[in-house]
């Protein structure tokens, strides 16, 4: 603590300091805002150019707006079927890991039995593991029962894989409601699997709502375990679609249609960030801040 | 109360995938790194700690750790100052915070392939948008080959930083919001300073939230694997940015050509977990202190 009769030689010294600081930490925000915020207007305006205008200028506005560089992007690399296909994958994993993770986090927050404690720390061991670890095996086990290459086979990847950071944010949440409304219907003569169904799980729907916008934005981007697990090209996710989009660009050389595809993969979870922004950023933080 | 029995099969069919898909594995896969194993359908044979001596006298693969942990400690370093400093400017209650925020966060709500195509085209040296913004106001002798191999790493280094330092500020920001905003006056009427007041009360009151942070960003960066794979723009990875994980897929998976290095690769992965271990436990060792009540 600073003492109240300080020298005004110090005072002044101090002030010098304080407006310094203010001022760096200012530009530096500054900067960042202004880069961040051009980055996406010049990725969605170049989007929109044509090939020659990019070439004649990459800092310039497009005289107009050409919408073929869309609608290539869209069916002839067949952008089309690949978002559809993360569609499938994305939404049935969120469900499928909702319907199990809910369950299994209740029961882990909510009752005393043997082994409980060992249980947790496997699910938080599971958040550290790096997945390059599993990789192969993983691989090998899907190759034994004839999943890889196959949309399902996928989405039981992203479930599992998904399962650990699920189940930790749903017990934070779960452990946070109160248990009078469980006793009621308990009283009422509810079953225990009754009591679940019809009094937690609807309590429980910000948590969720929270874990399945988190499990959207990370399935959606996911394309490590995609390139894997997904290895022919018919059956690709829209990111998939994009890298090989993007590998192919030194033969193509279309720069508009690559970043017509970036657009497209962008847009999905932008438009929940700008819907939902303060959601998302508290969803993805939520697990840290309660540990 | 309710029967514990019957509940616990509500656990049952969670606990039956993790189990058998991802413990499982990742058990195994310290029972393939003790085997030489060169493709899905051959068969692996015993060969002990072999791989691991391969990797110690791996020239690549000393070069990939190198990689790995500047990643981790030096982008580590820029990414928790840079979210501090955001931090401690957001705290002051400043307008339009909501939309910084928002922006500065985006990154980490977009692909990362996504993002790794948008800076690519930005060190393009022929005409990515630094070297042409250069041009544009006259400044081209600061024009470089950002992907050259002299600087590439750091170019991609920026890049991740960029990327990740919203996600540390908004865990940072969470923490620091739940400080009472008195003990702010009580600073003000000490007539302690903004910088004073940072590291006296918002550090000391956010260090379990700190820890946190720390140990997100070590399991996180060295994981990291989609931006560095997807930034060479599709042709072969540059080797001066293969970090570990890149380099175990490079092995395992591969690019066009799979070599399918099956036991090799999954050592590698073993020491992924083998750093994800010493690191998360030097930093709860370090960052271990009495906690502070408010």
């Amino acid at each position: 603590m600073l003492k109240r009769k300080e020298s005004t030689i110090n005072k002044e010294k101090l002030n010098r300091l304080n407006r310094f600081w203010v001022i760096i930490i200012y530009t530096t925000l500054m900067l960042w805002i202004i880069f961040s915020i051009l980055s996406l207007i010049w990725i969605i305006f170049t989007s929109f150019k044509s090939n020659r205008e990019i070439y004649a200028g990459v800092w310039s506005l497009p005289k107009f707006f050409h919408f073929e560089n869309y609608i290539k992007a869209w069916n002839v690399v067949n952008l089309k079927r690949f978002f559809l296909n993360s569609v499938i994958v994305t939404f049935t994993s969120i469900l499928g890991l909702t319907f199990l993770c809910t369950p299994a986090a209740y029961v882990l927050s909510r009752f005393n039995f043997k082994g409980r404690g060992f249980l947790n720390n496997l699910i938080i061991a599971g958040m550290g593991i790096p997945y390059q670890l599993l990789l192969i095996p993983l691989y090998k086990i899907f190759l034994n029962i004839k999943l890889v290459d196959n949309l399902f086979g996928l989405i039981l990847v992203y479930i599992t894989l998904s399962m650990p950071f699920t189940i930790y944010l749903l017990s934070g949440f779960i452990r946070s409601l109160p248990t009078e409304l469980e006793n009621a219907a308990m009283i009422d003569g509810c079953s225990e699997y009754g009591t679940f169904w019809r009094v937690i799980f609807p309590l429980a729907q910000p948590g969720i709502i929270a874990a399945a916008i988190f499990n959207f934005i990370f399935l959606w981007n996911e394309y490590m375990l995609a390139l894997v697990f997904l290895p022919s090209n018919s059956n690709k996710t829209v990111s998939l679609g994009l890298y090989s989009i993007q590998s192919a660009m030194q033969y193509t050389a279309d720069w508009a249609g690559l970043f017509a595809a970036v657009v497209i993969v962008m847009l999905p979870t932008m438009l929940i960030y700008f819907v939902l922004s303060e959601r998302v950023m508290t969803g993805i933080t939520l697990g840290a801040v309660k540990g | 109360m309710f029967r514990t029995k019957r509940i616990i099969w509500l656990l049952v069919p969670a606990l039956l995938l993790y189990l058998s898909f991802f413990i499982y594995p990742a058990i195994q896969a310290i029972y393939v790194s003790l085997h030489d194993w060169s493709g899905f359908a051959k068969k692996m044979k015993f060969i002990g700690l072999g791989n691991f001596n391969e990797l110690i006298h791996d020239r690549i693969y000393w070069q990939t750790l190198g990689n790995t942990l500047m990643i981790l400690l030096v982008g580590g370093v820029i990414i928790f100052i840079l979210a501090f400093l955001l931090t401690s400017f957001f705290t002051t209650g400043i307008k339009g915070k909501k939309f910084f925020r928002a922006v500065i966060f985006y990154p980490n709500v977009v692909a990362p392939i996504a993002l790794a195509t948008f800076w690519s085209f930005l060190y393009n040296p022929r005409f990515g948008l630094i070297n042409s913004f250069l041009k544009l106001i006259h400044l081209d002798i600061l024009a470089k080959t950002w992907t050259g191999p002299d600087i590439i790493f750091w170019s991609v280094l920026v890049a991740l930083i960029w990327t990740y330092v919203g996600f540390y500020m908004i865990i940072l920001l969470s923490g620091a919001e739940k400080i009472p905003q008195d003990l702010y006056e009580v600073g003000k009427i000490e007539g302690a300073n903004r910088v004073q007041m940072f590291f006296k009360v918002t550090v000391p009151l956010i260090w379990d939230v700190l820890t946190v942070a720390v140990v997100l960003w070590i399991i996180e960066s060295i994981k990291l694997f989609e931006f560095l794979f997807a930034f060479s723009g599709g042709t072969q990875v540059p080797q001066q940015i293969w970090t570990n994980a890149v380099y175990m897929f490079l092995l395992s998976f591969g690019k066009r050509t799979a070599i399918f290095r099956l036991g090799y690769a999954t050592s590698i992965a073993v020491t992924l977990l083998m750093l994800v271990i010493i690191f998360t436990g030097i930093a709860r060792l370090v960052m271990k202190r009495e906690r502070v009540e408010y």
